[in-house]
């Protein structure tokens, strides 16, 4: 152990077994595997992403969003829990409709970066464009929050834009109270002093809004003028548009969503996975 | 060289001299890369925070981009891994290199370029990230302008260990310098062949994972833990004042470690879509570090036997057993998460971040923390200002790596028993993991306090405070019992 | 079986022949050289003159600026 030599030829070899065996032999095996295709007339499985959700991938991949969210099934003998009957069951993931069946190489062969995620914080996303539409990707990656209030997703806000209505609303535009857009990213809610100003500028309009909604819920008796009624004036007016303006995805919003909508592996059946 | 302990007083001077020669000669380089250890360990504590509040404070700084969850965590890594523990490691290896082969540092100014070149990489790493240039492959998010001044700086730090090796004076190759030697082969290697096959030609689909994490763990057991043992290797005796305990059980540390680790990698994608044999390898290569993390911890605990009363006195060794011990918990933690049913559960949790973070703070960063209360004085010839800093930075350390630890790993178990349960939404297992989000950001404020106090003595040692060091045999030789000490020429 | 999964048997059987044939080389060679001669002693090479087995050398908190005492 006194001559270097030994140290600098032991290292080598060591580290060049686990290069082999881990790197090599995976790299002959797996790289320039090719797309399946059933019959001559079907598309290939899988087909690369162009356009914006090719675009859209740089985003989820300059976001980190790889970073709370996995992409990949695992296999029906993996993830065991108990039912009320005691009994033990397995495949969690496939359970929870996060693929139709374990992910496999070949579904990553278009992937550069290849994400498949080490945390779980939010779910599995390689299949989510098969549960979520557009509208709902847009408003939820706006903010998490206004779907559901346990969400510790963060807000990109910033990947919209809140503009002036000149005009007619775009359809693009989110479809959003104002609690959500007065201030985008977060749930602004005035303060009590804030409200009392607010009344007296605006509040017949807003009463009258109030009260016709209520007469649609059976609930015609309620009084605006009482703390509590003016409280649920509140809430509802917090669930109002706000007027004039509008919430509009960046191209890198839409880019985003046309990725998330593109993640559908693990539903075409492979002749090493089937459903 | 088996010392007595009535020796000619020259004998001593000569010795003394010629330490202070070697630590003279390489002070500069390893004080830059120190300090800029120092420097990026309080960038990274502070994304770290920003990271831990944003989970369970979403709407924390949420509204831009470059402040969002995802990029702070990226940036988090870069500073604390390339910048804080790799730098460090760079400091360590540099003086260890210097003191164990008695060999002095030749053309020290080349190692600022390469200090230089690092920094810079880091901050390209950390800003780029920030800006949105994020790659998303964990370790390895830098931009992909950023590895060609890493690959030059490692490229020259790794030349001048093994140049300063080679012209060693002790003929004899301690343990430590086995760890060191193999660390700078090892890891300019795994680093270049990731950066080809992820980025420069990136391999299909799954081979970029594969090939990610073949690098992420090497990373952490080819480069972190060989020169955090060679650390723990030296200051341990050293301190002491006594050899380690069993070189065979050394010897069998170093090559198990060297044969086993670098198998280990695929457990991080067990149940992915990788081939089952990779997993099955990787799983075997685990289990076996046992072997070498047995070996090293019977050797640490027995040379400390009968020596744990100076645990009081010399933080050195505080942080560095420390380490030790976490060394010891971590990999054999590893080695169990590794085995199937384990990592069914423990897999895409926070369970892993508690692990990661026992790793790469309770054992590596605490034993760079060692390393630096030992060397530091001794390449400036200034005792530490303040005790206190010293024990605030202790304490705050431990507790708060302690709480870190527990709560993850408490809370990402029962994360992963509900998420591998269909009929639990995923809303109550992020309510669940709520109060556990919590308590890490209290660990991580503890954690940040420590840092500071670090860095508060670090800066005051490095601007001249504190007594000079006296009574110490490395930096001071005494002429004579009746004159004052004489300060050798620098 | 595929001429790649082939040459993959292929090169793994032949890995561990030549790696193993490597590690009892290795062995060999080391013990005939007399590396684990006395192979204690090199845990002492970190001491020296200056810094003696028996002498701690690191002292700071509790007692200020002073090396331990030699045991």
């Amino acid at each position: 152990m006194d001559r270097g030599m030994v140290i600098f030829l032991g290292a080598l070899l060591t580290c060049a077994s686990s290069w082999l065996g881990l790197i090599l032999y995976p790299y002959w095996q797996l790289n320039g595997e090719k797309p399946y295709q059933k019959d001559a007339a079907d598309d290939p499985y899988p087909q690369p992403l162009q356009g914006q959700a090719l675009a859209g991938r740089k985003v989820y991949q300059q976001n980190g969003c790889m970073y709370c969210h996995s992409q990949q099934v695992r296999s029906e003998k993996f993830g065991n829990w108990w039912d009320e009957n005691g009994q033990m069951k397995t495949g969690a993931d496939i359970k929870r409709g996060w693929g139709l069946r374990r992910t496999v190489s070949r579904d990553y062969i278009h992937d550069n970066p290849t994400m498949l995620g080490t945390m779980r914080t939010g779910p599995d996303l390689v299949n989510v464009g098969s549960r979520y539409s557009a509208s709902w990707q847009y408003t939820h990656t706006f903010n998490a929050r206004t779907f559901n209030s346990w969400s510790v997703m963060p807000s990109f806000a910033f990947l919209y834009m809140k503009e002036a209505v000149v005009g007619e609303r775009s359809e693009k535009a989110l479809k959003l109270g104002r609690e959500w857009t007065v201030d985008p990213g977060y749930r602004w809610r005035p303060s009590a002093r804030e409200w009392d100003t607010i009344l007296i500028a605006r509040g017949a309009a807003i009463t009258t809004q109030f009260l016709g909604e209520s007469i649609r819920a059976g609930d015609a008796n309620l009084n605006p003028d009482t703390p509590e009624g003016k409280k649920r004036l509140l809430d509802f007016w917090l669930t109002t548009e706000e007027e004039g303006y509008q919430v509009v995805p960046t191209g890198d919003a839409e880019a985003l969503v046309a990725y998330l909508l593109a993640l559908r592996k693990a539903e075409v059946s492979l002749p090493e996975a089937k459903e | 060289m088996v010392a007595e302990t009535e020796l000619p007083h020259y004998d001593r001077e000569k010795a003394a001299a010629e330490r202070a020669a070697i630590d003279g000669s390489c002070r500069g380089p390893v004080l830059f890369f120190a300090a800029s250890a120092v420097c990026w360990l309080l960038v990274g504590s502070a994304l770290a925070l920003m990271a831990s509040i944003k989970l369970h404070s979403p709407s924390f700084l949420t509204s831009t981009a470059e402040l969002t969850f995802g990029r702070v965590r990226m940036a988090h890594l870069q500073a604390v891994g390339i910048g804080w523990s790799s730098m460090a490691a760079v400091a360590a290896a540099l003086w260890l290199m210097c003191r164990l082969a008695r060999a002095e540092l030749m053309y020290p100014r080349i190692l600022y370029v390469a200090g230089v070149l690092w920094n810079i990489g880091v901050a390209l790493a950390v800003f780029g990230i920030l800006g949105g240039d994020g790659q998303s492959v964990e370790w390895l998010d830098a931009p992909p302008y950023t590895p060609p001044f890493l690959v030059a700086a490692l490229g020259i730090v790794a030349a001048w260990v093994v140049a300063t090796f080679r012209r060693r004076r002790e003929t004899h190759l301690y343990v430590s310098q086995w760890y060191i030697l193999g660390a700078v082969f090892w890891f300019p290697w795994i680093y270049t062949v990731a950066v080809f096959m992820i980025f420069w030609s990136p391999a299909t689909g799954v081979v970029q994972p594969i090939v990610n994490w073949w690098f992420g763990h090497n990373v952490l057991g080819l480069w972190f833990t060989p020169i955090a043992l060679a650390s723990i290797y030296y200051i341990i005796p050293k301190v002491i004042g006594r050899p380690i305990h069993s070189y065979y059980l050394s010897i069998t540390g170093f090559w198990a470690l060297a044969l086993f680790y670098s198998w280990a990698g695929m457990h991080h994608l067990i149940g992915g879509p990788i081939p089952a044999w990779l997993a099955t390898a990787s799983i075997v290569g685990s289990v076996m570090m046992f072997i070498p993390v047995i070996a090293v911890a019977i050797n640490h605990h027995m040379t400390m036997l009968g020596h744990f009363h100076r645990l009081k006195y010399s933080p050195a060794l505080r942080f560095t057993v420390f380490g030790a011990i976490a060394y010891t918990w971590v990999s054999f933690q590893g080695a169990i998460e590794a085995l199937k049913d384990f990592s069914e559960v423990a897999h895409f949790t926070q369970y892993t971040v508690a692990h990661a973070h026992l790793g790469a703070y309770g054992f590596v960063a605490m034993t760079f923390f060692g390393l630096f209360y030992y060397m530091v004085p001794r390449l400036t010839g200034r005792e530490w200002a303040n005790a206190t800093l010293i024990r605030i930075h202790f304490w705050c350390a431990s507790i708060g790596i302690t709480i870190y630890f527990v709560s993850l790993s408490i809370g990402g178990w029962w994360q992963g028993r509900m998420l591998n349960n269909p009929n639990v939404p995923i809303g109550n297992i992020v309510n669940y993991l709520l109060p556990y989000f919590f308590n890490r950001s209290i660990a991580g404020v503890l954690l940040t306090i420590g840092h500071v106090a670090f860095a508060v003595s670090f800066v005051m040692n490095l601007a001249g405070w504190g007594k000079k060091r006296v009574g110490g045999p490395t930096y001071f030789v005494q002429a004579a019992t009746t004159s004052p000490p004489v300060l050798m020429p620098y | 079986m595929s001429a790649v999964d082939f040459a993959v048997l292929a090169s793994v059987v032949g890995s561990i022949v030549l790696f193993g044939g490597a590690a009892a080389l290795a062995i060999g060679w080391a013990f005939r050289s007399g590396q684990f001669d006395n192979f204690q002693q090199g845990a002492h090479s970190i001491f020296g003159p200056d810094e003696p087995i028996g002498e701690a050398t690191d002292g700071k908190l509790d007692i200020e600026c002073q090396a331990d005492t030699p045991q």
